[in-house]
This record gives C-alpha cells, structure tokens and sequence, in this order.
C-alpha cells in the first residue's frame, strides 16, 4: 500500500491541514473531517480565562486517526522553538513538531539559521522534526543531515495564496532529498496540491486554501482528491515531453504529409 | 489569614492564597488542567506533580493551550 512515512509512522493521506484562521471551531473541524488529514497542526496560544472553549486539544483528538503535530509559531529565536517544543509535546504526547521560526511579521519568511539549529536540537532529542524553509536546497539537504523526518518547503509567503512560485527549487530539493518533501505554505487551488504531488512532492500542506475557502469542507474534499490523483500520476510516471507534436493518430489513410 | 502571594500569570499580576499549588492555581482559573501545559519559572510541570508543586511570590507562570495554526 501507498503510504507516507514519516519516522516510524505512517499515513494513507498525504494531505496535512492547519486548524488556523477559521471561522470558528465547528467549520475547522468540519474541514478536518472532510480532508481525510490524519496529521493536523496546531499552534500554541497562551490559556485565557475567556477565551477557554477555544482550546482544541479535546476536539481534535476526538477525531479518529488523528495525529497532531504542533508548530512553534511564535518563536523568534532557536531557543524559544525548541522550549515551545517541550512544551508542545507535553501537551500533545505527539513526536511531530513543525519548527516555524519567522522574526518579521511582514513576510513571515524563515529563518535559516535559527530553524537549522532548533532542528538539530531537536532530532537529537527523537522529535520527529518537520522544519518549514524557504525552497533551498542547499538548507533542505543540511536539515536531513541533522536528522529531519521532512522538509517543508514553501510554495510562496504563508497565506498569500501565490501558488507554486518556486517550483523549480522545490524541484532541486525533491530530486536531491532523501526524506519527504512536503510542500507547506502559500498553496491556493487543489490544481497546485495535485501540480506539487506530481512533481514528486510526498505530501502536502495547507491551511489558508481551506480555511478561507467560500465552503471550507467541501475545499478540503477538494485538496484531498486533489492529492490523491497527483501522488497516482506521479506513481503511474508521466510522459516525456516532447517539443514538437507527436501524433496519436495514422497519418497515412486519406493522403501522405 | 489575608495575606496574599503575587504571581505573574502569564504576564500579568495574579494573587494568590499563600501555599497554593499549581492544582490550586488552575481551579481558581476554572480550569481541569486536561489540555494545559503549566510552566513555572521555565519549567515544564507535569500533571501528576500539580497538586504538590507550591507557587511562590513572584514566580512566573505560563499556562499554554493548544489553538488553531498552520
């Protein structure tokens, strides 16, 4: 069976969804459940008297199959990630954690340093590390060095919904990776989920598509059947190119070119 | 006795009974501390030490919960 692995574990969908910018909880879970995700991120956020129904710990891990892999969104610094991914487990009891390190709220670009070292650390210490990067190669292949489960390269900037703008270093990094590559950010239609798993990409991650989506459960069916029949193209081997027509038909019965 | 502890929850000033315990702390917030993370002065306190875990004036507390993020 076709299945993505990621550390000892392993799942038949290879979409993975963010829990944020939701309406509410009830379309969040919604989404989930119509997505088929069996991992899931979530974020960290700071316990507030009034705003206590908001925790979603007790209503995704109600869902079954689910496996919840926190972020560490947030975190400026590599310290600062690595003591969010303390906590983090102690919460979920989940090996996954996403090392999101982005000091500027502008761009929310990662930060390649910082996000190397928290790395380290951390597959050091048996997380299963999933390190969103910006589409560098020469950084993917120092992340699996340290013992990443994954890189995360973005598609473009969180949230911006620019598609797959950096296609052709994601195509460095699938080509040059040993571990899966899972496109995480910037993805706004299911064509370029099923575009990413085509290339090779092993999975796929979005959050913004989905959330800001008119009808987001219905959106995440979408992205899953999407995933679904790129990751079978890309199984069955596209065809070469060619850059001149090559006919499917005779040419020969009515008269000769 | 009326005096009272200061903790600074999650940033902002909380008192507190002298002698409360981290298991204290979350009942007055109203909290079954199921889906909390407690961190007293950078360290991570685990369920089964809350009810023992005493809270001292001036320590910092952070109460961490899972929310939605991508």
């Amino acid at each position: 069976m076709d299945v993505l692995k990621l550390g000892s574990y392993t799942f038949s969908s290879r979409l993975i969804l963010g829990t944020g910018k939701f309406s509410n909880s009830r379309v969040m879970l919604e989404a989930v459940r119509a997505s088929g995700a069996q991992l899931v991120t979530v974020a960290l956020r700071r316990f507030n008297r009034q705003q206590a129904e908001d925790d979603l710990f007790g209503p995704l891990s109600s869902i079954e199959g689910i496996t919840l892999m926190p972020n560490t969104s947030g975190a400026s610094t590599a310290a600062e990630a690595v003591r969010a991914a303390h906590i983090a487990r102690e919460l979920s009891g989940s090996p996954f954690i996403k090392v999101e390190i982005h000091p500027n709220p502008q761009h929310l670009m990662p930060d390649p340093i910082e996000t190397y070292e928290a790395a380290r650390i951390l597959a050091k210490e048996g997380f299963l590390v999933m390190p969103y990067i910006a589409a560098d190669p020469v950084l993917a292949k120092r992340l699996e060095e340290v013992g990443c489960a994954s890189v995360m390269p973005l598609g473009s900037a969180i949230g911006s919904g620019q598609g797959l703008a950096t296609s052709e270093m994601l195509t460095i990094i699938i080509r040059e990776s040993t571990i899966p590559v899972i496109v995480d950010a910037g993805l706004r239609s299911p064509s370029e989920a099923a575009h990413a798993m085509e290339m090779g990409c092993k999975a796929v991650l979005v959050n913004s598509a989905v959330a800001a989506a008119g009808n987001p459960a219905v959106m995440a069916e979408a992205f899953a059947e999407a995933v679904a029949a790129g990751r079978k193209a890309f199984m069955a081997g596209l065809m070469e190119k060619s850059g001149s027509a090559v006919a499917t038909s005779p040419l020969t019965f009515l008269g000769s070119y | 006795m009326s005096q009272r502890i200061t903790i600074a929850l999650n940033g902002e000033e909380q008192p507190l009974p002298p002698g409360s315990s981290v298991g204290d702390l979350l009942s007055i917030l109203g909290s079954d501390g199921k889906s909390v993370a407690v961190v007293v002065n950078d360290a991570i306190i685990r369920p089964e030490n809350r009810s023992t875990h005493q809270l001292h004036q001036g320590d910092r507390v952070e109460l961490l919960i899972f929310a939605g993020g991508g």
